[in-house]
């Protein structure tokens, strides 16, 4: 069984209803009816002056609505469907990535446009080889999916890992995470990795 | 020239005039022209023929096609006898032609069976000297003796058992004959050969080497080929030979190693044909004989579940382990036992370290083990169940108790699907402990923090589970249970995380369903108390409400929840409760009636609900005078009405039309101001009635109104729509087809009529409800074409949203339905498309650029309603203008409409016919960026004050979708570098990917989802090259 060379070979799993996910907006209150659908006619109305089709109507998609900002929680399910490398589970359910670790720093400055993100990872076991390879993903993940005029900071959280430290260095260094983008092999796992992203 | 000399001369060059001559001597022996003793005499010196093999094989395949062809009774037993010494005597001698004599001997079998003492002989004479069968070098050879071999094997059974019995040497050279074989077809007769000694003869002393005989084929890993005329599949093989291995329990001490060692194969194939050839052998072998490998078995297959590769291969391991259970439930207490011992040692271990993949991989062993029978059930219960208590009790961790409660419920589930499937549970061992299991669960389902979701639901499903196993809980812990989760849906007001209303509703329905009484007695009466007579505010009762309707998804308690929703319905109105209310109870009413399961009888829903829950609102709304009637609640009423009457019978619809319902038709026709207020009941209910029931005149006199109160224009939207829906239904429903023209004539809705010198809205969208009724009826084509031309006519200077009104022709309408008695003609959409795409494509193609818009608008409104495969084959032509329609102005509400629906269009084309957008590619490229770009960013809010110079300021403001075509553009576009050639698209990957990024920011969140999405999907192209 290949299951003896892993690092931790059984790690504690948490369940997919306990993840955190978006909650309503605590304003949206007037949550649909279990009774709309009945009222509501699919039928579209168009012999009236006024044409909004129920798309458009939609109150989460009009653009009137205040802009939706890029939260900890976007963040969170960016990264959380990362796989891991040595189970086939997610980052989340591992609990390698959680939402209070995530930092979301807006401009300082009124000049500035720059905001920061933060994610504090915790590797499974404190001496699991693979945490710059999961640190490298994470960073890779959210280089490829936030707008550029995000800052982004990928650490180990403090006391999680033997040699955090090193593995942060590591992750903050720009060459040399531009030079391990370079390494066929690992480009392959990291690839493997966010193929589980949607 | 002989018989003989001629089918040598043939044989090698025409196969088909060699069996002529055959055939031919075939024919003279029944005609006695030819005598058997002067066709052996003829055959003597070519069969002899020393120095010439091909010549002696060659005339015994005369002899074989002869006396294939020879008719039966032609000859004699005596002579068949000595055809068969000859064959076998010349066997001993020289095996040249082997294959041909055993075709011979097939064929001499057909003429007459033989005795025991013959077929004996005739398996002795093959095993001595035609072994091994790898010296014929041809397939075709070697499949006759098998051939011959698998007859003997299927007639003579019992004398070549007695052969066995009599000669121990028989077996090994029987053996033998078979080594070395390849070929598909040949082993597919081995393998049933085979399986005959396995399964009845006594081979104990050569048990090995019959079972290395067949498992040196494990696994098989045949790969037919593509156009193989024989259809043998690897299955097929895999099916047989598993057959082999487990005909007899004497290979057990040699199979389940063997199979065990190959188990830790790496090849996924290998492993999945073990397990399910270690079932066939749990299933076929002796229980005694499994017995001493059980524990083998488990040490070795419980490493396929603890550490999971692939599903399936955890399932097949699992339903492995049950089988092996299922063996020793009968009877075999011993063996059950020892078997069982380290299952539960094992699981035991791994509840200690609760929630692992390893405690909810023993939860699931214990629930395929379980299943195997009531009696292990029992044993696992007592096995597992105190330990799993005593952690419980001795941890603190919530999420330990989550897990301990997952691998219970495994267990409980276990007993559920026994009962399922009829088998009569043990429960005593249950039973002490389930007092214990219900504390536990109730406590966690009632006072855990409401954050623990997945420890709450777990305990709530445990709950189900254990009202669910009959005879466990006593008549108090079940009403217990079921106010627990009652209470649950009724007090709960977390939202967000932590809110499981739902599934407890989903809970006690299903409790409604094992323990109807309680759920009766108990949960409604408590929710009813939640419904007051007049409630104080709108807010209050609309969760318990929506929790009863609900519930009436189960058939046990629904009569109980429509009589209470009606009682709580009249008070209601007696104390004069808000309209909200009323409207509210009446809803809960639909609907139970639509989503819920009211009882049927003669395969409709119960005739006698009409009278009890459509008559009394009916009475009401026809009490009360027109301007006072509540166009919500005459809605929700024509529901109630259309869904309870409908598929009732003729005569039943016949009696509600002429007696209680006549009044609605007398008033439409005397007071018309009741018309607009009695329309939307009027819609359901003719939406309900069947053709044959409804008086033409009736029909006639409520088009006339309609159309001249639609005419009249003073409507509001709402109330036009009703109208315009109305005349579309009693026109599709109710008149003939054969006089359609004269009757709308009649009715003053003739569209030629109607659409005469420059008509205004209200006539053009009475037109096209008129058009849309033949359309959906199919049978008036000429009228139907005559009509839509006219519609036609009217775009050069229609307005944008007349342009749009044209997607109502196809739009479809819940109403208009078979199960409302329409007529539906099943082309109809093909019909109009082919009808109305040729015209409008014309009028595009010389129409001017700023006169396109209405063409493009009345075009897209087709399409949108049209299915893909019916658009599929005008995909070219329709290409251009679908592109077009998403270069219109975003500033229209019309045009924003009109485009989700195309993206759609040209998403299923990306998914099914790239090839026709390819040559497009650029420009659909073009418009899809231009259609995902996201709305200028408002500068940051502290830097409102002071402009800064950020890139989006400084251009003019780009044109703006809507989110929804934003979204679907990006889906779009996603498609393409996984759809399209890749040197078609890769040279706009890095515009795509730089053109994203303002994408990524989007305002709206499932936007930027999709944008996300995308861009991986162009990001994902070079790391293909890179490879």
């Amino acid at each position: 069984m290949d299951t003896d060379n892993k690092d931790n070979p059984n790690p504690t799993i948490l369940n997919a209803s306990d993840l955190p996910t978006r909650q309503r907006d605590a304003h949206a209150a007037k949550r649909p009816s279990l009774f709309d659908a009945l009222t509501q006619d699919a039928y579209p109305n168009y012999a009236t002056t006024d044409l909004s089709s129920p798309e458009a109507s939609d109150d989460s998609d009009s653009d009137s609505d205040p802009r939706e900002e890029i939260d900890e929680q976007e963040i969170y399910d960016l990264i959380s469907t990362i796989s891991d490398p040595e189970h086939p589970t997610s980052l989340a359910s591992l609990a390698v990535v959680n939402l209070p670790d995530i930092f979301i720093t807006r401009p300082a400055s009124s000049t500035s446009r720059l905001s920061t993100v933060k994610v504090l990872l915790t590797p499974t076991t404190a001496h699991c080889s693979l945490g710059t390879v999961i640190g490298l993903a994470v960073r890779v993940r959210l280089e490829q999916a936030l707008p550029p005029r995000f800052r982004i900071d990928v650490q180990l959280k403090e006391g999680t890992h033997t040699t955090a430290d090193a593995v942060n260095k590591q992750l903050a260094d720009k060459e040399r995470v531009a030079a391990a983008m370079e390494n066929g092999t690992l480009v392959g796992v990291i690839r493997n990795m966010l193929a589980t992203c949607e | 020239m002989s018989d003989i000399q001629q089918y040598l001369y043939e044989v090698d060059k025409h196969k088909a005039a060699a069996k002529d001559v055959a055939q031919n001597s075939a024919r003279k022996l029944e005609s006695k022209e030819l005598k058997l003793i002067n066709l052996i005499t003829d055959l003597e010196p070519y069969i002899n023929a020393k120095d010439d093999a091909g010549r002696r094989s060659n005339s015994i395949a005369y002899l074989a096609d002869v006396l294939d062809a020879v008719s039966p009774r032609v000859l004699s037993g005596q002579e068949r006898r000595l055809l068969v010494d000859f064959i076998l005597n010349r066997l001993e001698s020289d095996t040249e032609g082997t294959g041909s004599s055993a075709r011979a001997l097939l064929a001499l079998e057909r003429l007459g069976k033989w005795d025991s003492t013959l077929a004996q002989r005739v398996l002795q004479t093959f095993a001595d000297h035609a072994n091994p069968l790898k010296q014929f070098k041809l397939q075709s050879e070697r499949y006759a003796i098998l051939q011959l071999i698998d007859l003997l094997m299927a007639k003579y059974r019992t004398a070549l058992q007695s052969l066995h019995d009599s000669d121990q040497n028989l077996l090994p050279s029987f053996i033998a004959l078979f080594e070395g074989e390849k070929d598909p077809r040949n082993l597919m007769i081995v393998f049933s050969v085979l399986q005959v000694p396995l399964a009845e003869w006594d081979v104990h002393a050569y048990a090995r080497d019959l079972f290395d005989a067949v498992f040196n084929y494990f696994p098989i890993t045949f790969k037919p080929p593509p156009d193989d005329p024989y259809g043998i599949t690897a299955q097929d093989l895999k099916d047989r030979l598993k057959g082999c291995i487990a005909a007899s329990g004497e290979c057990a001490p040699y199979a389940f190693p063997a199979l065990l060692d190959k188990l830790d194969s790496t090849a996924m194939n290998t492993k999945r044909d073990v397990l399910h050839t270690i079932q066939a052998c749990v299933v076929s072998y002796e229980p005694k004989t499994v017995n001493l490998y059980s524990v083998t078995l488990w040490d070795a297959l419980k490493f396929e579940i603890l550490a999971a590769q692939e599903e399936d291969l955890v399932n097949e391991a699992l339903k492995a382990l049950a089988l092996i259970a299922t063996a020793f439930s009968t009877g075999m207490d011993g063996p059950l036992t020892a078997y069982l011992r380290p299952i539960v040692k094992e699981c035991n271990e791994h509840l200690e370290d609760a929630p692992t993949t390893q405690s909810r991989a023993a939860g699931r062993i214990l629930h395929a083990v379980s299943s195997a029978a009531p009696v292990v059930a029992d044993r696992i219960v007592k096995g597992i169940l105190p330990t799993l208590f005593t952690l419980f009790k001795s941890s603190e961790s919530i999420a330990k108790r989550r897990g301990l409660i997952e691998v219970l419920n495994e267990i409980l589930k276990a007993y559920i699907d026994m009962h399922a499937s009829g088998d009569a549970l043990i429960v005593e061992e249950l039973k002490s402990h389930s007092s214990d299991a219900l504390e536990v669960m109730l406590r966690a389902a009632v006072s855990a923090p409401k954050a623990e979701v997945s420890f709450r639901l777990a305990s709530l499903n445990g709950l189900v589970q254990l009202t669910a196993i009959p005879k466990l809980l006593s008549d108090e812990e079940v009403e217990r249970t079921v106010d627990a989760v009652t209470d649950m849906v009724l007090n709960e007001h977390t939202t967000g995380h932590g809110d499981i209303r739902g599934e407890a509703i989903a809970a006690l329905t299903e409790m409604a369903h094992t323990v109807p009484q309680t759920v009766r007695s108990k949960a409604i009466p408590a929710m009813m108390v939640d419904l007051p007579d007049s409630p104080s505010d709108d807010t209050s009762y609309r969760a318990t409400l929506e929790a009863l309707a609900r519930l009436s998804t189960e058939t046990e308690i629904f009569d109980t929840i429509v009589v209470r929703l009606k009682s709580r319905l009249n008070a209601a109105r007696h104390h004069q409760a808000s309209m909200s209310y009323q409207h509210a109870l009446l809803l809960a009413l639909l609907y139970a009636f639509t989503y819920g399961s009211p009882l049927q009888e003669d395969g409709a829903v119960r005739s006698s609900y009409f009278g009890d829950y459509a008559e009394p609102p009916l009475a009401l709304i026809k009490e009360a005078a027109p301007e006072s009637r509540d166009s919500a609640e005459t809605e929700i009423v024509g529901r109630i009405t259309n869904i309870l009457l409908r598929s009732q019978t003729p005569h039943y619809q016949s009696t509600v039309y002429r007696t209680s319902l006549q009044w609605l038709i007398d008033e439409q026709r005397t007071k018309c101001a009741s018309v607009q207020s009695l329309a939307p009941l009027s819609l359901h209910y003719f939406a309900a009635l069947r053709p044959e029931v409804v008086e033409p005149t009736d029909v006639h006199n409520l088009l006339k109104t309609l159309g001249n109160l639609l005419l009249d224009g003073t409507n509001t939207d709402a109330s036009t729509s009703v109208l315009l829906r109305h005349i579309t239904l009693l026109i599709n429903k109710f008149l003939p087809a054969k006089s359609m023209q004269a009757s709308l004539q009649d009715a003053e809705l003739d569209v030629t009529r109607l659409l005469t010198s420059s008509p205004t809205q209200q006539q053009i969208h009475i037109s096209l409800a008129i058009t849309k009724a033949l359309i959906l009826l199919g049978k008036t084509s000429a009228l139907t074409s005559t009509y839509l031309h006219l519609l036609l006519d009217l775009l050069p200077t229609a307005s944008a949203p007349t342009a749009r009104a044209f997607a109502t022709l196809l739009a479809p309408d819940a109403l208009l339905s078979k199960a409302n008695h329409c007529a539906i003609s099943p082309l109809h959409k093909q019909r109009t498309f082919a009808l109305l795409t040729q015209p409008l494509l014309a009028s595009l193609k010389i129409a001017e650029p700023s006169k396109k818009q209405p063409y493009l608008l009345a075009l897209a409104g087709i399409l949108q309603h049209i299915p893909y495969t019916v658009l599929q084959p005008s995909l070219p032509e329709l290409v251009p203008p679908l592109l077009q329609v998403l270069d219109l102005p975003t500033s229209q509400s019309t045009a924003q409409d009109v485009k989700p629906p195309i993206l759609a269009i040209l998403e299923a084309a990306l998914l099914h016919d790239p090839d026709t957008l390819s040559e497009h590619a650029s420009s659909l490229i073009s418009r899809l960026l231009t259609c995902a770009s996201p709305p200028p960013k408002p500068k940051p809010v502290s830097a409102a004050s002071q402009p800064t110079v950020t890139p989006s300021t400084t251009t003019a403001p780009p044109p703006v979708n809507s989110a929804a075509v934003r979204a679907k553009a990006l889906q779009c576009l996603t498609l393409l570098p996984t759809h399209l050639k890749r040197e078609v698209v890769l040279p706009f990957r890095r515009q795509i990917i730089r053109k994203l990024v303002p994408s990524l920011d989007d305002s709206k969140r499932s936007v930027r989802t999709e944008a996300v999405k995308c861009r991986g999907a162009w990001m994902g192209m070079e790391e293909e090259a890179a490879e």
